[in-house]
C-alpha cells in the first residue's frame, strides 16, 4: 500500500488524496483559507505551505536510497508547496508547520501580508469568534505588523443581493464565495472585479445576488466579507449556542444548526451530511427560524362564546377527553401531519387505537414549483414519508373534505390546512375542532380547542425525508416546562453555562408554554383511564422500531452515529418527490 | 441606449470562437472587437458580449475589470497614456503632461469636451528606451516626446491624420 510520511509518522494511503485533506481527516491541521472540499483548490490563498519531498528510489532494484548514516535520502521539492493542491504520492514526505521551522515562517509571513489591507475591526465584525482569520492568525501569525502606511479602502456596506451584504475591505480574495456560485448553484453571479490589492467580488453590473442559495457563501466566506443581512449584527457568535437539527420547510430533510441566545433561535446555518446535502442549504429554510420565535401559541386556548380565550391544561384535557367521549367513534376524524415528527405522529395514533377510532389520516403538502434540482423538492412537509410507513391513509385534498364532512369532532395535528388551502374555513363549521398547533394560524384560530405544541427546535424527535432517511432533532430551546441545566441532552454555550440572571440575554421570557404531543396525550390518557407513559421521543422511537417494521433497526444512538439512516420507501412514494 | 453588434462583428466573433476549444477564452478578444466597435466597454457593452458569447455576465464583467487596457467608460476619440514612471518621470514626463494638461486644457483622467481626447497618466509601457513618452489609444507609441512633439501630435490628431509608428534603432557602437 502506498505510504506518506508526515511529521515523521508513517501512514498508508489509498486513492487520491490531496495532502491537505489527508492531514485534516487525520484530525491534524495546517491553516487554509481559500480551500474547500466540496470545490476545486486554486490555491490562491497560499497558507497551506508545507515542505514536501521524496525518497528517492532506486530505479533498477526499487528499493529507497540510503546515505551513509542508514537514513532514507530525501529529494525535497524546490519549494514549499500548497498542500490543498497537492496529491499524495507513494514515498512523500511532508513536513508541516509542527515540525519545520521554514513552513512556519511562511505561513506567518503570509499572514502578515494577508493582514495588510485587512481592517482589524473584529470587535464589530460578524465573523468574529467563528472567523478562520482571526483563528489562524492568533495560533499562526505574526505578533504585529510591519505595514505603517494607510491600508486600501474598499467599498463597505454593499448590498449584494437581498440576502447578502458585502464588506469589500474585509475580503482577502479567497475566491470562495465566486467558485460556489460557478460549481455548485451554478449561477454564475460572482466575480473577482478590479486587480491587485483593490480586487473584491461583485456582481455584473446592475444585477442582484439573489441566488436562492446565496447565504452559503456567507457561511463559507473565511472571513466577514459577506455577512446575512438578516442576521447582521444581531449576536456575537460565542453568545449563542449551536444545537443540531432538521430543516423542517422542506421534504429534503437538510442537516442544519440552530443557533439559540436565550431561547431565541437567531439563525440556522447547513450541517454537513455527505448523504443529503452535503454542506449547503438552500435560503428558503434559513427563514424557518421565525417559525420557532414569532407567533407561538402558548398556553392552550378555547372557544368560549365564539371568542378564543386562554385556558389552562387541566382545562384542555377535561374539554378533550369530554368531547371524545360524547362523540360517536365513527364521527371522530383524527387528522396526522406530515409536519408533525414520527414521535408525534404514532403517540398520537397509538392514542386513537386504544380509543378504538379509525386509523389516522393524512394528506402530503406538495407545493409545485419548489423543486429545483438541488436541495428543494415540491414536498415542504419534512414528514410525509414518516406518515406513509406509520401506514396512516393518505388522502388527497377531495377526500379529506369528505372525512371531514361525516365527522363531529376534528382532531387536527400540527397541519395548517386552512392556510394551504386544503380544506375551508366553512368546512369546520359546526364541528368541535381541536387543533394540536405550535403557531398561530388561520387554522388555529377556527379552532375550538387550541394545543399549544413543541416545535422541533423544542423536542427530539425524527423525520422521515422524500428519499426515506430519517434523521432527528435535538431539543435547541427550553420550554416552560424543561431546563438546559437539568437536562443532560441539551445543549449549553457559554452565556448558558456561567450566564446569571442579571447579565444580558439571560431571561425567563421566550419559553413558551407547550408539551411535547406525547406529553399531553399521556395526561389525556389518563383522563380516559388509558395507559400511556411516554417518556420522550427516544424511547418511543424504540417502541415504534420494536413495533412497526418500517422502522426496524431505528433508534437515536444509530441515527445519531451515522447520521440519519435510510429506509426503505416504497417506489411511488419516492417519486412523488 | 441599446448596442448591438454588426454583422461582421458577429462574424468575427464566430471565428474567434472557432480558434478555441471552449468559449471561454474568446472573452477577450470578443471584447476587443466591442471596444473596436463602440469605443469603449461599458456595462452595457459587457452584457451584450456575454449574450453573444453565451457566458455569464458577471464573468466577462470581472475580466473586463481587470485590464486596465478596457474601458469601462466613454472615452475621447484619442486616449493619450503618458508615462510618468520612473524613467520617463527622470527624462520629464510630468512636464509632458503638465503641458498636454495645459494644452488640452483638462486634468489627467479627464476628457476634453468636444470628446477629441482623454488624458491619462499611466505605469510604465515598457519603452524606457525612448523616455519620456505616451501611447496612442492603446496603439502606437509616441517617443522621445518633447514639448514641441506633444503639440505636433495633438495637431495631426486633431486633423484626423493617421500616426505612424516610430521605429527607433538601438545605439550602435562605432569601432567594433
Amino acid at each position: 500500500m502506498p505510504e506518506i510520511f508526515i511529521d515523521g509518522h508513517r501512514y498508508e494511503f489509498e486513492g487520491d488524496h490531496k495532502v491537505l485533506q489527508f492531514i485534516q481527516d487525520l484530525g491534524k491541521e495546517v491553516p487554509f483559507f481559500c480551500y474547500h472540499p466540496s470545490m476545486t483548490a486554486p490555491a490562491n490563498c497560499r497558507q497551506c505551505m508545507v515542505k514536501a519531498g521524496q525518497y528517492m528510489k532506486d530505479r533498477e532494484t526499487g528499493d529507497y536510497e540510503v546515505d551513509e548514516n542508514g537514513d532514507r535520502v530525501i529529494r525535497w521539492f524546490p519549494k514549499l508547496q500548497t498542500s490543498c493542491n497537492l496529491m499524495a504520492a507513494d514515498g512523500m514526505v511532508i513536513l508541516t508547520q509542527e515540525t519545520d521551522e521554514l513552513v512556519k515562517r511562511a505561513q506567518k509571513d503570509n499572514l502578515e501580508l494577508i493582514l495588510i489591507n485587512h481592517p482589524l475591526d473584529c470587535p464589530i465584525c460578524d465573523q468574529a469568534g467563528e472567523c478562520p482569520l482571526q483563528i489562524q492568525t492568533y495560533k499562526y501569525g505574526p505578533e504585529g505588523s510591519r505595514f505603517e502606511v494607510k491600508k486600501v479602502h474598499k467599498p463597505k456596506r454593499i448590498q449584494l443581493g437581498p440576502r447578502v451584504v458585502l464588506d469589500a475591505e474585509r475580503c482577502i480574495n479567497c475566491t470562495r464565495c465566486t467558485r460556489f456560485t460557478q460549481e455548485i448553484s451554478k449561477t454564475h453571479q460572482l466575480t473577482i472585479t478590479s486587480r491587485g490589492d483593490k480586487n473584491y467580488p461583485t456582481t455584473a453590473p446592475g444585477r442582484e445576488f439573489d441566488d436562492p442559495y446565496s447565504l452559503n457563501t456567507v457561511d463559507i466566506c473565511p472571513v466577514g466579507a459577506l455577512t446575512s443581512a438578516d442576521f447582521r449584527f444581531k449576536a456575537r457568535v460565542w453568545e449563542m449556542n449551536q444545537t443540531p437539527s432538521i430543516d423542517i420547510t422542506n421534504g429534503k430533510g437538510t442537516n442544519i444548526d440552530l443557533w439559540t441566545r436565550d431561547n431565541l433561535i437567531l439563525r440556522v446555518t447547513p450541517r454537513y451530511n455527505a448523504d443529503v446535502n452535503d454542506h449547503w442549504m438552500p435560503d428558503a429554510g434559513r427563514e424557518a427560524y421565525k417559525i420557532f420565535n414569532e407567533n407561538r401559541i402558548s398556553r392552550p386556548q378555547q372557544k368560549l362564546d365564539g371568542e378564543q380565550v386562554l385556558s389552562s391544561w387541566n382545562n384542555a384535557i377535561a374539554t378533550f377527553t369530554e368531547q371524545i367521549e360524547e362523540t360517536d367513534n365513527s364521527k371522530i376524524v383524527v387528522i396526522a401531519s406530515p409536519h408533525a415528527s414520527v414521535e408525534e405522529n404514532y403517540a398520537l395514533s397509538k392514542y386513537t387505537n386504544l380509543l378504538g377510532l379509525n386509523q389516522p389520516v393524512f394528506t402530503p403538502h406538495i407545493e409545485e414549483g419548489t423543486r429545483d434540482d438541488f436541495l428543494l423538492s415540491d414536498d415542504v412537509a419534512p414528514n410525509a414519508n414518516g406518515c406513509r410507513l406509520l401506514g396512516f391513509t393518505e388522502l388527497d385534498k377531495a377526500s379529506i373534505k369528505k372525512e371531514i364532512k361525516k365527522a363531529e369532532l376534528v382532531v387536527i395535528l400540527n397541519d395548517n390546512l386552512i392556510d394551504r388551502e386544503v380544506i375551508a374555513a366553512d368546512d369546520l363549521k359546526e364541528k368541535f375542532v381541536v387543533v394540536f398547533a405550535t403557531n398561530n394560524s388561520d387554522t388555529s384560530k377556527t379552532a375550538d380547542l387550541v394545543i399549544p405544541i413543541t416545535t422541533a427546535a423544542e423536542h427530539a424527535a425524527s423525520y422521515v425525508n422524500v428519499d426515506g432517511r430519517i434523521q432527528r432533532t435535538y431539543r435547541a430551546k427550553e420550554t416552560k416546562y424543561t431546563d438546559r441545566r437539568l437536562d443532560l441532552e441539551m445543549s449549553e454555550g457559554r452565556l448558558d453555562r456561567y450566564g446569571t440572571n442579571f447579565d444580558n440575554w439571560v431571561t425567563e421570557d421566550n419559553k413558551v408554554d407547550c408539551l411535547p404531543v406525547w406529553a399531553f396525550i399521556n395526561s389525556l390518557a389518563e383522563s380516559s383511564g388509558l395507559e400511556l407513559n411516554f417518556s420522550d421521543g427516544r424511547e418511543i422511537m424504540d417502541e415504534i422500531a420494536s413495533t412497526v417494521d418500517s422502522f426496524s433497526g431505528v433508534s437515536y444512538a444509530a441515527m445519531d452515529e451515522q447520521s440519519g439512516i435510510q429506509l426503505s420507501i416504497k417506489k411511488e412514494t419516492s417519486t412523488s418527490k | 441606449m441599446a448596442y448591438e453588434f454588426t454583422k461582421e462583428d458577429l462574424q468575427e466573433i464566430e471565428k474567434i470562437k472557432a480558434k478555441y476549444p471552449e468559449v471561454m477564452p474568446a472573452t477577450l478578444p470578443a471584447l476587443w472587437v466591442a471596444q473596436r466597435r463602440f469605443g469603449h466597454v461599458e456595462p452595457e457593452v459587457q452584457r451584450l458580449v456575454a449574450q453573444t458569447l453565451g457566458l455569464p455576465e458577471a464573468h466577462v464583467h470581472g475580466v473586463a475589470n481587470f485590464y486596465t487596457q478596457y474601458y469601462k467608460e466613454k472615452k475621447g476619440k484619442y486616449v493619450l497614456d503618458v508615462c510618468t514612471c520612473l524613467s520617463c518621470q527622470l527624462c520629464g514626463g510630468y512636464d509632458i503632461l503638465h503641458h498636454l494638461e495645459d494644452k488640452l486644457g483638462i486634468k489627467a483622467g479627464e476628457t476634453t469636451k468636444d470628446g477629441t481626447f482623454t488624458l491619462n497618466q499611466v505605469e510604465c509601457l515598457g519603452a524606457c528606451g525612448y523616455a519620456p513618452m505616451l501611447q496612442v489609444t492603446n496603439d502606437k507609441y509616441v517617443n522621445h516626446l518633447t514639448k514641441e512633439k506633444a503639440d505636433e501630435l495633438v495637431e495631426k490628431l486633431k486633423n484626423g491624420e493617421e500616426l505612424e509608428y516610430e521605429q527607433i534603432k538601438m545605439p550602435q557602437h562605432k569601432n567594433i
